[in-house]
């Protein structure tokens, strides 16, 4: 008999609110120790954006008891790997390390949650400032179709509403950020109570959870903080946009609002994504890519999101191809999906292959305590994670058809065309 | 599935503990024990060598063949004839079309990739480990019986000449391309492993045909299984689908020696208007067999392999120049490259070379401190159980044995190699193998912004962006 991942877990808490998750796996003398903080761009307003990201990069240069720069050095000098990342709902941060470092981490990760402010100068915040200017310009300014997703969010999105902006921010927002807006951050954010602490691999739960109570416990609490649900009015009509950029094959992108990851629904969305485009025998692979070779690529795909999702379609036409002609095709399958079920066999390969992503995912033991963070985080709801494989065994193309049928609207999608700069 | 009940894990007893002290790092607790994972390795008698591990947790296997048909066999003026002949491999058999060996794999929830790197070419399959055997014959079929449809050369071909224009505009691939071609100039190093627009476009069937015939077989070549599998039943399954594969010796590797670059060569490749600089330094290095590999792999982590690094410290947060900055040596069967990159701010681009070729000669003419020295062994050592937790990873170091010819307990002394570096080694490696006077730098951005900052460093040279007329059609 094939062996199924063992995703079972512990919950525990302390006073001051933080909650806690355990997942233990021997096989390999390692320790990972993952940290999620429910904030992320979401949490920022126009003017101010970028400001969740720029802050994860000021935790990395120390606090009260770590001189700067010397997180990543105590890591990487025990055979340690560590990082963090941000996004629209939550930021995250991350070590593995040799089994008997646990302690490591949690002293490194409780000194950056209770003993920040004392560490935050202006010359530290300058220095990443210009770090993530440059992390901007590598990720979107000099990316050949950069400004395309930016873009996508920004038409899908009213302008108040998080998802509008990128979760890196403007630049011009990124420079104005002050040393004020630091600390009143993290006052408000960076809260025992907003926070999971995920610990997963070989260790001793009993006195990881004594040794959790020694360096979290005297951390105290913060207000609670009222979740982020913003207002979102249909978008009553296509928003249609073409960017010019410094390339030779048309983009095209299609964007649609989703039910938030989560929901029922959102897994219908995830498995349509993947019978589209996941593999050379997907719909729109075979069709665009293979047959008629109109495209040069074709993906789907479903933000985890969650206050509403993102679901996008992204095809690269082939020299000599329009935008227009990829367009045009992308959304007769599109209109197709909405008004005809798939055939079952599609719907069967989706499933498949969905759960085999999600199978070679859960061998790394980090991404195992960030998936425990992440259902804590939004739906305190650590089990979640092992149910998500009986959710996809139960969908139907009759629920993908409803899903199509309800979010695939003309009326509710947006279409952005990238082009040539110079047309050749 | 059945679901696992959650844990109930008792309030601790409040396990005796020393108390903590913020001010210091925590005292580690006791060593646990690694060792690599045990794996079965057997030669046929056809002189394929099968490498298979069970490694349990998710219900996958990986099984890919490697062969000794890398794109390092490309004849002169045919790059992208070993990386083509790899990818037609699954797009037609004598039993199965295209799409339906496609649709066959990704029905059971699996892949097949096929393509060829500069050593080798493979074929690879992963796949719900219940379908185990349908894989592996899967890749016997594709392996033993490809008939290279001419549609699907049409096809393969329109699409890769649209990727080499892609390439020609996309700032990273630019610095990357035009750094191998500048160092290695001569040699099958200089092309790229898809080839350039004139040799794609006129690779034909008969030549696909023979580089299949002449590097396809089953001696010097490996089959590595990795996952959730018995590995003795394993065994025997190749044995009945793979024994019968012709056996007979492929050609050896070709000699690649490259001429040495004069002194400093500046390669400006202009985009006007870009928002930032991609840079590489770079010159040839070594052989992934050479006997230096280990102490190198040290050198170059404590210079620019790692996080903490003296390059990436440097420029990133000393500086601030870039959002991370890395060197590497690439381990092939010939000289691979050393390769220092960063994506830059423009007005920073100088500085940062300077920094860069300052950063190498320390290292060369300064010995390592006793303490970064501990600190870069140390990290390499505790990260080695981090790097081999998949069934993809484990696979991968077996490959590695298999390409390499390394010995069967390589894994088992690595660490202890990696633990007797020394400084003398450090600097003994870093001078016999980093060459800051004799290196190409290439910058992608606005040329007009870079000339200024890179005068006066070697000779000079500025390139548009080499403009292949639109493919396909």
């Amino acid at each position: 008999m094939p062996t199924n991942p063992d995703l079972r877990f512990s919950e525990h808490s302390l006073a001051n609110g933080l909650r806690i998750i355990f997942h233990l796996d021997r096989s390999l003398p390692l320790v990972a120790v993952n940290l999620w903080y429910h904030v992320g761009s979401k949490n920022e307003r126009p003017g101010r954006t970028g400001f969740a990201h720029l802050f994860e990069h000021m935790l990395f240069q120390g606090s009260e008891h770590i001189k700067t720069n010397q997180h990543f050095h105590y890591i990487q000098q025990v055979g340690g790997v560590a990082n963090g990342s941000t996004w629209f709902d939550r930021t995250n941060y991350y070590e593995t390390l040799p089994a008997h470092h646990l302690d490591l981490g949690l002293w490194l990760e409780s000194d950056r949650m209770g003993f920040l402010l004392p560490a935050i100068t202006a010359e530290n915040l300058e220095t990443q400032r210009v770090v993530v200017m440059n992390e901007r310009r590598q990720r979107v300014d000099n990316q050949p179709y950069g400004a395309a997703n930016e873009r996508l969010h920004a038409l899908l999105y009213p302008a108040d509403h998080p998802y509008h902006w990128p979760v890196i921010g403007y630049m011009e927002d990124i420079a104005a950020a002050t040393l004020e807006d630091v600390r009143s951050f993290f006052r408000t954010y960076y809260t025992p109570n907003n926070a999971v602490l995920t610990v997963a691999g070989d260790f001793d739960p009993d006195l990881a959870l004594a040794r959790i109570e020694d360096y979290f416990g005297d951390i105290p609490g913060g207000p609670p903080l009222p979740k982020v649900q913003p207002a979102l009015p249909p978008l009553g009509g296509e928003r249609v946009d073409e960017l010019t950029d410094d390339v030779r094959m048309p983009r095209v992108y299609l964007g649609f609002r989703s039910p938030a990851y989560g929901h029922p629904t959102w897994y219908a969305a995830d498995l349509l994504a993947s019978a589209m485009t996941g593999g050379k025998s997907s719909l729109l692979y075979r069709d665009l890519v293979y047959d008629r070779q109109i495209a040069q690529d074709v993906g789907a795909y479903v933000d985890p999101s969650e206050a509403v999702a993102t679901f996008g379609v992204i095809a690269t036409a082939r020299p000599g191809v329009t935008a227009e002609t990829l367009s045009a095709a992308l959304l007769e399958h599109v209109d197709r999906i909405a008004t005809q079920p798939l055939p079952a066999a599609d719907v069967e390969r989706a499933r498949n292959k969905v759960l085999t992503d999600y199978y070679s995912a859960l061998q790394k033991l980090d991404t195992r305590a960030d998936l425990f963070s992440q259902f804590q985080t939004y739906f305190n709801d650590p089990g979640g994670l092992e149910r998500e494989v009986d959710i996809y065994r139960g969908l139907t193309s009759r629920d993908v058809l409803d899903y199509a049928a309800a979010y695939f609207a003309p009326d509710e999608r947006v279409r952005i065309s990238v082009v040539p700069r110079s047309a050749a | 599935m059945p679901s696992l009940p959650p844990t109930s894990i008792s309030r601790p007893s409040r396990p005796l503990r020393p108390p903590i002290d913020r001010l210091v790092p925590p005292v580690p607790g006791e060593i646990h024990s690694f060792r690599f994972p045990a794996y079965l390795k057997r030669r046929l008698d056809n002189g394929l060598t099968v490498y298979t591990a069970r490694l349990p947790g998710v219900p996958l296997v990986s099984v890919e063949l490697v062969i000794p048909a890398g794109a390092q066999h490309d004849p002169p003026g045919r790059g992208g004839l070993g990386t083509l002949t790899a990818s037609l491999l699954d797009e037609g058999t004598q039993g199965k079309n295209a799409l339906e060996i496609a649709a066959y794999v990704e029905e059971l929830g699996g892949y097949l990739a096929t393509g060829a790197d500069w050593d080798e070419g493979y074929l690879a399959t992963g796949l719900l480990a219940q379908h185990r055997r349908q894989g592996l014959s899967l890749l016997a079929e594709v392996l033993t019986s490809p008939i290279f449809p001419e549609r699907e050369i049409e096809r393969l071909r329109r699409q890769r000449l649209a990727e080499i224009l892609r390439r020609s505009y996309d700032p990273s691939s630019q610095a990357d391309d035009r750094l191998t071609r500048e160092i290695y100039r001569g040699t099958v190093y200089a092309s790229s492993l898809l080839g350039d627009e004139a040799s794609v476009s006129s690779l034909t069937k008969d030549e696909i045909e023979s580089f299949y015939r002449s590097h396809y077989a089953a001696s010097g070549s490996a089959l590595i299984a990795v996952g959730d599998l018995d590995p003795e039943a394993l065994l025997d399954e190749v044995e009945a689908l793979f024994g019968g594969v012709a056996g007979w010796a492929p050609p050896p590797s070709p000699e690649i020696r490259p001429a040495p670059l004069p002194g400093i060569n500046v390669h400006i490749v202009d985009r006007p208007g870009a928002a930032q600089t991609e840079l590489r330094l770079g010159h040839v290095g070594v052989s992934r067999k050479d006997p230096d590999f280990i102490p190198l792999a040290v050198m170059n982590a404590l210079l620019g392999g790692k996080f903490t690094s003296r390059i990436n410290l440097n420029l990133r947060e000393r500086h601030g120049y870039t959002y991370g900055a890395s060197t590497r040596f690439v381990g092939r069967l010939g000289p691979g490259p050393f390769l220092a990159g960063a994506a830059v701010a423009t007005e920073s681009t100088g500085a940062a070379v300077r920094e860069i070729l300052s950063e190498l000669a320390r290292i060369r003419d300064e010995p390592v401190g006793e303490d970064e020295l501990a600190d870069t062994r140390s990290y390499l050592m505790g990260v080695f159980p981090y790097t081999v937790q998949t069934i993809g990873d484990l696979a991968k170091r077996l490959e590695i044995l298999a390409v390499y010819g390394l010995p069967d307990d390589y894994y088992d002394g690595y660490v202890a190699r990696m633990e007797a570096v020394t400084r003398e080694d450090v600097q003994r490696v870093a001078q016999g193998h980093l060459d800051p006077d004799h290196l190409a730098v290439v910058a992608v951005g606005p040329a007009e912004v870079l000339e200024p900052q890179l005068a006066g460093l070697g000779t000079l040279q500025v390139w548009s962006r080499s403009e292949p007329a639109p493919a396909g059609g």
